[in-house]
């Protein structure tokens, strides 16, 4: 079981780290596409926090001796996915960025020759 | 016929100028577009101060992108042909008739200059005639054809080809990849014997460290090509 004292950290970094979120999003640093899975793990963390029997279950089922190691496991797998999404963005990105140049380059040289 | 060369050019200073002369001295039928993919020493100003005809790029793109502009200027301005001569004057223009001719007497999609044909003029370091050795092989495992030259930048091609690599081509490291691509869209490719001149100035763009992550990369991105899905185009 997860102790209080662990239950009270963990709920208290969730809920800075979200308010965090929403006021870079409404400064419109963070767009709000991107904000929302982060909001989501958030809400989600912040349940099972909560609820830890709810992860009781689950871990037991997993063959996880600590309820604690599963959410920090579910943690983990969270941020790889989220990394690996934004791997996928960062080369979707370069090649806009290789065309946008392209583009730029060629109509520049189109005004000048005309 | 419109034929145009494509000068990819990062950091040419000390060739450029020879190098354009040398094309309009020995292949005057075509025409050049220098693309400068944003030097950081004075390429830009003395290509502006000679009015040779340059497209800028406004970032740094790499060898790749930056000659994927030149085949996109190929296709917007409607070129029949068009061949890759590198701004480091390793490339001899007085080639470029004879692989003009060869791609339109034969009806072919892309003619490569090779330095290994008649193993005449530079042939390249040891390590690097290795790694190209290496390419061959794999080039001919993977598609069944003999490209004895898969790294020369030399390499002329016919309309379909152009729409092609304007429409797509590998950022870093382009040559044997593109030929796999190429190939892999049943073209007809053919070599044919050239010399080459070692590099006249500056530095090349791959270093010995860097060699290592070269062949594991060309490596992959030639089999990825290989079990790839047909494109569109």
């Amino acid at each position: 079981m997860m102790t209080l004292k662990l239950q009270i950290i963990i709920g208290v970094a969730i809920v800075i780290a979200l308010i965090i979120i929403i006021t870079m999003v409404r400064n419109k640093q963070l767009e709000l596409k991107y904000a929302l899975t982060w909001m989501g793990a958030g809400i989600a963390i912040l349940l099972i926090d909560c609820f830890p029997q709810l992860m009781d279950q689950l871990s037991e089922t997993m063959g996880i001796a600590s309820p604690v190691n599963m959410l920090f496991f579910m943690g983990f797998i969270f941020a790889l996915i989220i990394i690996f999404v934004l791997t996928i963005v960062v080369s979707r990105l370069s090649v806009r960025v290789k065309e946008l140049a392209q583009e730029i380059a060629l109509y520049e040289k189109n005004e000048k020759s005309e | 016929m419109k034929k145009l060369i494509i000068i990819p050019a990062y950091n040419e200073q000390e060739n450029i100028v020879n190098t354009i002369e040398n094309i309009k001295k020995q292949a005057p039928e075509f025409d050049y577009v220098i693309i400068n993919d944003c030097s950081t020493d004075s390429t830009k100003e003395i290509c502006q101060e000679k009015k040779y005809n340059m497209i800028n790029l406004p970032i740094n793109l790499g060898i790749g992108g930056a000659v994927q502009t030149g085949y996109k200027y190929a296709e917007r301005n409607h070129y029949n042909m068009a061949v890759q001569v590198d701004g480091d004057g390793q490339h001899d223009p007085a080639f470029l008739n004879v692989m003009a001719q060869k791609l339109e007497e034969e009806n072919l999609d892309m003619v490569i200059g090779s330095r290994f044909i008649e193993r005449e003029g530079f042939q390249s370091s040891t390590v690097r005639r290795i790694g190209i050795v290496y390419f061959t092989h794999l080039i001919k495992l993977l598609t069944g054809y003999v490209i004895t030259d898969p790294t020369s930048g030399l390499r002329m091609c016919g309309e379909s080809v152009i729409q092609q690599f304007a429409k797509e081509y590998p950022n870093d490291y382009p040559e044997p990849e593109s030929i796999v691509k190429i190939l892999k869209a049943k073209k007809k490719v053919k070599e044919i014997p050239v010399v080459m001149k070692e590099r006249q100035g500056g530095t090349s763009s791959i270093s010995p460290i860097k060699s290592i992550y070269y062949m594991i990369k060309v490596t992959l991105a030639i089999i990825i090509e290989k079990i790839r899905r047909r494109s569109e185009s």
